[in-house]
């Protein structure tokens, strides 16, 4: 079975978990992408690109709920995990925070195109989203953007960067992924994984 | 036209020569249908675009345009070959067939047993087709209207927690459980066992986790894949049109290509000799309905 985690700040919990589903699953030696773990084959990639492995063959993946709203993927979800929790927000400099249906004519700049798109079609007011790949907080600084959709962990990043949470627009947490063709064609060990991973994390929210 | 997408055009041609000869041969009539359709609403997916005050769709979603075309309730049995667009400019290209106003049954097996012999005409023997039912997740749900977007949304991302977390009594959630994991066992369904007998190709298996994200399929749905690909390789289902039932189907011909052998699907006759005899010969092969390559006498 193939499993793509997500390198980062979710990586250590994926192993942590994932342990307790599959004995001696090892972390990567340094600056390792792939490696074998007895029947287990590990791979390692950006948690962007973990949803578009598991669309395309590998069994199982573990990356944010941001990503994959983002772009809309083929792919199963049968539960949610209980790390990597943070939220989606707007944010502003401090010093020019207006509230989100204000922001007509706006320039967003985020790394969830999509995501900031939708949310400001729901409520009505056109925008203009620019796609950033990190960094993010440096766009309102520099004055290419009036305000940035982007994820909101403890909010110091925000904070330092002279910036301020206008409205969370989403919420996240980790995911657990399954390939739809390995759902089928791995139907006992897949679902066995699924029902072991709830097990523990019934038993560890209790 | 770049190198790449001549390379391209030639493994597209391979699958396709071989599928557009399984369904001549079948009694379907290709369809040829303009690149861009005016925009409606009843069109699905295509990339819109203004012009002259008016709103287009470029390469929509062909059965949607198919079905805004026809004019007339009658048998209608296509294929059809096409790139289609998604919102953007990079497609999909799709072989699909559609089968419009047959009789219920029977027109699902002939639509399945065609899926038979396009595969192993392309030399794909390792698929399989999963056949699920949206009558009975319509059974299930009509006991419970409320938790209907919930229970189909759980379906398409087959969603543990979801039905968990859905306030049903106990043994109603029990038998959304046992159908949520039914896969392979013999169905307690009538009409899909009288559909699978009827194929009888143990590639097939009852599944009623096979639900697929289009709200018009009315029953049968079906998803084809093979091991050898981490995606479907095509899939379709029941629809009504116009009050006639209908079905229709997609192959993915970019995942069909990575799972079919390296022929253009037909056993061909070669013809050699001379330049006159050879091409006298051919024509004759050709008249007869069989395959030829000339190869020219050097």
């Amino acid at each position: 079975m193939q499993i793509v985690l997500p390198r980062g700040r979710m990586l250590s919990d994926s192993i942590r978990l994932l342990r307790k589903s599959i004995p001696g699953l090892r972390p990567p030696d340094d600056r390792e992408l792939i490696y074998r773990n007895g029947e287990v084959e590990v791979l390692l990639a950006k948690p962007a690109d973990v949803p578009v492995y598991v669309e395309t063959g590998v069994d199982i993946g573990i990356t944010g709920k941001d990503v994959v709203l983002e772009n809309s993927h083929d792919l199963f979800i049968p539960t949610s995990l209980p790390f990597g929790r943070c939220r989606l927000s707007v944010a502003t400099l401090k010093d020019d925070m207006v509230p989100v249906e204000q922001m007509d004519g706006y320039r967003i700049a985020t790394e969830y195109p999509n995501l900031t798109r939708n949310f400001f079609k729901s409520i009505d007011v056109p925008v203009e989203v620019i796609k950033v790949n990190g960094a993010t907080e440096l766009a309102p600084r520099a004055g290419i953007a009036d305000a940035i959709v982007d994820i909101v962990n403890t909010g110091n990043t925000l904070k330092v960067n002279g910036l301020k949470e206008v409205k969370t627009i989403a919420h996240s947490t980790a995911l657990l992924l399954v390939n739809r063709i390995s759902q089928k064609t791995k139907f006992d060990q897949v679902n066995e994984l699924i029902f072991d991973i709830r097990g523990v994390i019934k038993r560890e929210s209790k | 036209m770049t190198y790449e997408a001549m390379a391209k055009s030639r493994e597209l041609a391979k699958v396709v020569s071989a599928l557009r000869k399984n369904y001549e041969l079948w009694n379907y009539r290709e369809v040829f249908l303009p690149a861009i359709a005016e925009y409606k609403g009843k069109l699905d997916k295509g990339t819109k675009f203004a012009g002259n005050d008016e709103f287009y769709l470029i390469k929509p979603d062909i059965t949607s345009q198919i079905l805004t075309q026809l004019k007339h309730v009658e048998t209608h049995k296509f294929f059809y070959f096409s790139e289609v667009l998604d919102g953007g400019v990079k497609g999909s290209w799709q072989f699909g067939v559609e089968y419009i106003g047959g009789e219920q049954t029977w027109m699902i097996v002939e639509v399945l047993t065609s899926i038979i012999t396009a595969l192993e005409k392309l030399g794909v023997y390792d698929f399989y087709v999963d056949i699920g039912s949206r009558r009975i997740w319509r059974q299930v749900t009509s006991q419970a209207p409320d938790k209907e977007d919930q229970i189909f949304e759980a379906l398409y991302h087959r969603n543990f927690e979801l039905i968990d977390e859905l306030e049903l009594p106990e043994k109603k959630k029990e038998e959304v459980w046992e159908l949520f994991n039914y896969r392979g066992q013999n169905p307690d369904d009538e009409r899909l066992s009288e559909i699978l007998s009827a194929v009888g190709d143990s590639r097939f298996f009852a599944d009623f986790g096979t639900v697929r994200h289009r709200p018009y399929y009315y029953d049968i749905t079906f998803e084809i894949y093979s091991p050898q690909v981490g995606e479907p390789i095509g899939g379709g289902g029941e629809y009504m049109y116009k009050d006639r039932t209908s079905c229709g189907f997609a192959f993915n011909v970019e995942n069909l290509l990575a799972v079919s052998l390296d022929t253009d699907g037909v056993a061909r006759k070669l013809v050699e000799g001379d330049l006159h005899e050879s091409f006298l010969t051919a024509r004759k092969l050709v008249a007869e309905g069989d395959y030829v390559e000339v190869n020219p006498c050097k």
